[in-house]
Parts: structure tokens; sequence; C-alpha cells
């Protein structure tokens, strides 16, 4: 049950959650517990079942390479608005190397 | 009585009669909403501009008498549905300030229809929860008795029909949330086939789960919605048109075959709230519908399999929000930095919980015994369900174990408060449709607290179900 606490910090990182510690070990005690609860799939003997792999029997739902939106008016406009970092048409990032 | 108590089927016929106008329809909705909405807390935002719209509805109904059924309705969105121009929250502080940028597909559907907006309703964030106490901007409460919860995670919406503030409301529902908030609110709540309804312009939780549904006072009010908002859109690959269907031509309900799950009578039910199911099902044998006991062997472990899942996809579903293209945007020295604290500050606890749950069961070397596993277990819950519809035209049994909780009672205790999911999460995770109806209530402390029935139809039934729905409806009413 402790092995989730040590691997909190490793998750939290994975997810690109900055954690206080508090938080962390509050976290890491739920996440124990729920862990601890979804062990009892163990019991299901699943060694000749395949994996559902989404909500829908659905495959390979192509459509054609053109646009569908046809009311574009301002629409750019709108997402750049939300945008926090920006100047002109384009989103600001920090460096991604250093 | 004031227009707001109408059903949406009784003033759309009001409308064409002319016994009054769309403009006192939404006034009358939002005077119902300043008495008592500072109390319920229902909607997140009321729009400013709603009495203007139906100015624009009543010149147009005049000139052209011949609309559509929800010309002029007055309806309330959950606010993880995108209406272009307005605020959209999802119920978290992370997007307390974006704007949506375009229109749902649903919100589009309903616009043609000449629908109308009153605002956005109250959710747990990102659509976490089961009583609407995880959003960021305040619980909302339960219209039959303010100190308890209205459920979740649509419960502002639950809320807002039962309160008689809108007409109708759209909600979304991943494991639950839209039926569950309708049993403790006492209103019909309708989850659809997935796949039935776009997920455009929804707020993802967990896409293999996400269906957007209807909150209603009637299951023909919650039928007319799912009429106008379903369809197959190109803008979500999932969504789909069903095939034929046989469907009650006449609602005979002589021929109508319910299914009553032995596991679904077991611990942890409220032996107040099985009575009332109970009698519900002797109704029906009495009208003559033939009641079989059936067995969904798997029904024990769908919360274990919905408790990874929907983790899993959540995790990958909020990954978007980051700080950089949209919502709050923490500064950081560096780009990780600017992750990793626009998401510690922005997202709640219980968006925190399921995000590294999920991380964590996808990530390398647990993958398989946690990720993988589950989805295999959930192959064998919907097997259970395939196998059953042979028998069987609809599922019967509560919609939840227990009445309204109160404010505050099972927030300490994650587990605790994912046990409320029991008998809903199994057919999101299946895909199927179910609907929940008021059934009868429970007294506590001199309120009066709903029970919500749960019908569960086969895959693209929907319209079949819905119309069982609607004897249902008559019988227990």
């Amino acid at each position: 049950m402790g092995k989730i606490n040590k691997e909190v910090d490793h998750i939290a990182g994975l997810a690109r959650l900055a954690l206080g510690e508090e938080e962390k070990k509050k976290l890491g005690t739920e996440l124990s517990a729920i862990l601890s609860f979804v062990e009892k799939l163990k019991e299901v003997n699943t060694d000749k079942t395949l994996p559902l792999t989404g909500g829908t029997d659905l495959e390979n739902e192509m459509r054609e390479d053109k646009q569908l939106d046809k009311d574009l008016e301002g629409k750019q406009k709108n997402i750049m608005e939300q945008v926090p970092e920006r100047k002109g048409g384009w989103v600001k990032v920090k460096a991604i190397f250093e | 009585m004031g227009l707001n108590e109408l059903s949406i089927s009784k003033a759309a016929r009001g409308l064409r009669k002319k016994e009054f106008s769309v403009r006192e329809l939404v006034s009358d909705c939002l005077q119902e909403i300043r008495e008592k909405d500072d109390n319920l807390h229902s909607f997140l935002e009321v729009f400013a501009d709603t009495e203007d719209e139906a100015k624009r509805s009543d010149e147009m109904l005049q000139a052209n008498p011949r609309q559509p059924i929800l010309f002029g309705i007055p309806l309330a969105l959950k606010d993880n549905i995108l209406l272009e121009g307005k605020r959209c929250t999802a119920g978290s502080k992370i997007l307390e300030n974006y704007t949506a940028a375009y229109d749902a597909t649903v919100v589009k559907n309903l616009k043609r229809q000449g629908a109308l907006f009153l605002g956005k309703t109250n959710l747990d964030e990102f659509a976490l929860g089961s009583s609407t106490e995880n959003s960021a901007f305040g619980p909302t409460r339960n219209p039959h008795d303010p100190e308890r919860v209205p459920g979740g995670t649509s419960g502002g919406s639950a809320a807002a029909v039962a309160a008689n503030l809108a007409l109708g409301a759209l909600g979304s529902d991943t494991g639950g949330s839209i039926r569950q908030p309708a049993a403790f609110c006492g209103v019909v709540g309708f989850k659809p086939t997935y796949g039935r309804v776009s997920r455009h312009g929804l707020i993802a939780t967990a896409s293999s789960l996400d269906q957007i549904g209807t909150l209603a006072k009637t299951v023909e009010d919650a039928e007319i919605i799912f009429a106008a908002i379903s369809g197959k859109d190109e803008f979500d690959a999932t969504s789909t048109d069903p095939g034929k269907s046989d469907f009650l031509e006449k609602s005979d309900f002589r021929n109508v075959r319910l299914g009553v799950p032995k596991e679904y009578f077991g611990k942890g039910l409220d032996p107040r709230v099985e009575k009332i199911i109970q009698s519900a099902i002797a109704s029906f044998k009495k009208a003559g519908a033939k009641i079989k006991e059936i067995t969904l062997p798997h029904s024990d472990y769908a919360l274990a399999v919905y408790y990874l899942i929907n983790p899993s996809e959540v995790s990958a579903n909020l990954a978007r929000f980051d700080g950089i293209r949209y919502g709050k945007s923490e500064e950081g020295k560096t780009l990780l930095e600017t992750y990793t604290r626009t998401r510690a500050q922005g997202f709640g606890a219980e968006v925190k919980r399921r995000i590294l749950l999920g991380t964590y069961a996808l990530s390398a070397g647990y993958y398989d015994a946690y990720y993988l596993k589950a989805q295999k277990v959930r192959r064998l819950i919907r097997e259970d369900f395939a196998h059953a519809f042979k028998e069987v035209d609809v599922i019967i049994g509560p919609t939840a174990p227990t009445p309204a909780f109160r404010l505050g009672e099972k927030s300490d205790d994650p587990l605790e408060m994912y046990l409320a999911d029991i008998y809903t999460v199994a057919l999101n995770l299946a895909g199927l449709p179910g609907i929940s109806l008021p059934a009868g209530s429970v007294e506590e402390n001199a309120k009066l607290l709903p029970v919500g029935l749960q019908l569960i139809g086969s895959w693209f039934e929907d319209e079949k179900l819905l119309a069982i729905a609607k004897e249902v409806e008559k019988i227990i009413a």
C-alpha cells in the first residue's frame, strides 16, 4: 500500500502537476485506498477476453479531407482572444529546449 | 401558476394558441430564478439577453406560426457544453474566464429549432463527482431539501428543472451524471445510447463514456429535446444513426418484458428505496408487463472498472489544460513550471485525484494490470447485458442506492462518494441508453426526498425505451 506514496512524486511529474507536501501525503493515502478497491478485478478470469477499446463498435470512420465548417467568420479572433500569452496571430510559449 | 411551471409540450401548445407570449414565458422563468436561485445556485450564469431573444422569437412566431415544437422554449445548458460567445467553465477555476469560440453541435441543433437558453448550470468540476459539491464555484442545493445535494454531476441542470427555473435542460452523463441527479431531484433524466448524440462541443471527460442527454419534467419533454439534439454528426466520428429498430408501435404494455437484476437488490440499497422500487414493479406486473428475474453476474465489478477507465481517459483529456492556448495560466520560470503550476492552481482536489489515478493506471508497468484488465472486464459487463437483452425488452431497478444525501456528508471520503454510482456506471461502460423517472419519495426530517426508477434499454433502442418509459410514467405517476 505504501508503494504509491513513493510513486506520487513520479506520477505527479508525468501528469505535470506541482503538488505540496501535505497534498502529496493526502493524495497518496486516498489513491492507495482506491487502488485497493479496484484490486477486486483480479477475481475475474479474463484469460480469454479481449479488451474493449472504446465506447463504440464503429471502426475506421473516415471522411473526405475538406473543410466542413461553413461559418468561420470571426472564429480565429475568438480563439486567439483566449490565448494567455500571444503576439499577433501567434501563441507565445517559453523555450522548449534550453 | 407561473408559466415556468409548464412542461415543454404544454408551453408549446399555449404559445400556438396565443395564451401567452415567448416573452412572458421567459420572463416567468427569469423571475423564478431571481426568487429562488440565490439560495439554490443551480445557475453559474444567467444570460442578460434572453428577454431580447424572446421578443425576436415572438415576432417570428407572429410572422410564421408554424415553428418547431421547441421554438421559444427556455432551456438551461450544463456548463461543459459550449455556447459561442458565452463563458464555459466546466465548473473549474482553470476555465473561469474561458469564452467558447464555437457552438456545440447540440446547441446548433437547438438554435435551429428556435429554442432559447436561459444560462449555464452548475456541475462538479470537469463532470467528476456525484453531488455537484466539486464545483469550484460552490455547490447547488436540492430544491426538495436545501441541506442536501442535488446529485451530480448535472446537479445544476436537474435542480433548475425541478425548481421550475427552466422548462428543460441539457446535461452530460459519463457514469450516471444525468440519471442520478434526476433521481435525487425528482425529474426525468435520459442518457442516450453512446453515439446517438454528438459530443462535439462537449468539454470531454471520458471520451468512451460521455454522452449528452436531457433533464426534463416529463418523458415526453425529454423525448422532444432528444429528437432535436440527436443524429450523426461529421464533427464526431463516434456518432451514428441507428439502423432499423423494431419498437413499440402502439405502446402495449402487456407485451413488455421487464428484467429485474437480482444483483441490484443486495447490500447497500436503502430499504426505503427498495420498497418504492418493488412497489413500482408490482404495479407494472398488475398492468400486464412480464416481470423476469435476470442476472448480470459482473455487476459487482462495474464500479472498479469505471474508476479505472474514467480516470485513465480523464488524465488524457485534461492534459490539454496547460496554460498555453486557453484558460488560466500561471507564471513559471520554465515551460514545465508553467504547466505544473497552472494545473496545480487551476484544478480542484477530485480532478487531481482522477488525473493521478489515471496516469498511474496507464503508466509503464501498470497498464496491463489496471487499464487493460479493466477494459477486459468491461467487455464481460457488456456481454452480461447482451445476454439479458435476449430475454427482456428493458431492465429496471433503482437509479441510486439512497435518496439525496446531505451536503458535506460524503465529501471527505472519495470511495464513499463513488458508491453513489453503483447502479448507473454499468450503462456507460456498455454504451446503453438509460432513463431515470421519479418513482416516489422517502420522508426524512419533514422533507420528501425523491426516489428514481432506472430503465435500461438495449443498444440504439432509445425510442423503444422512451415509449416504454412513457407507459411506466403513467403507471407510477
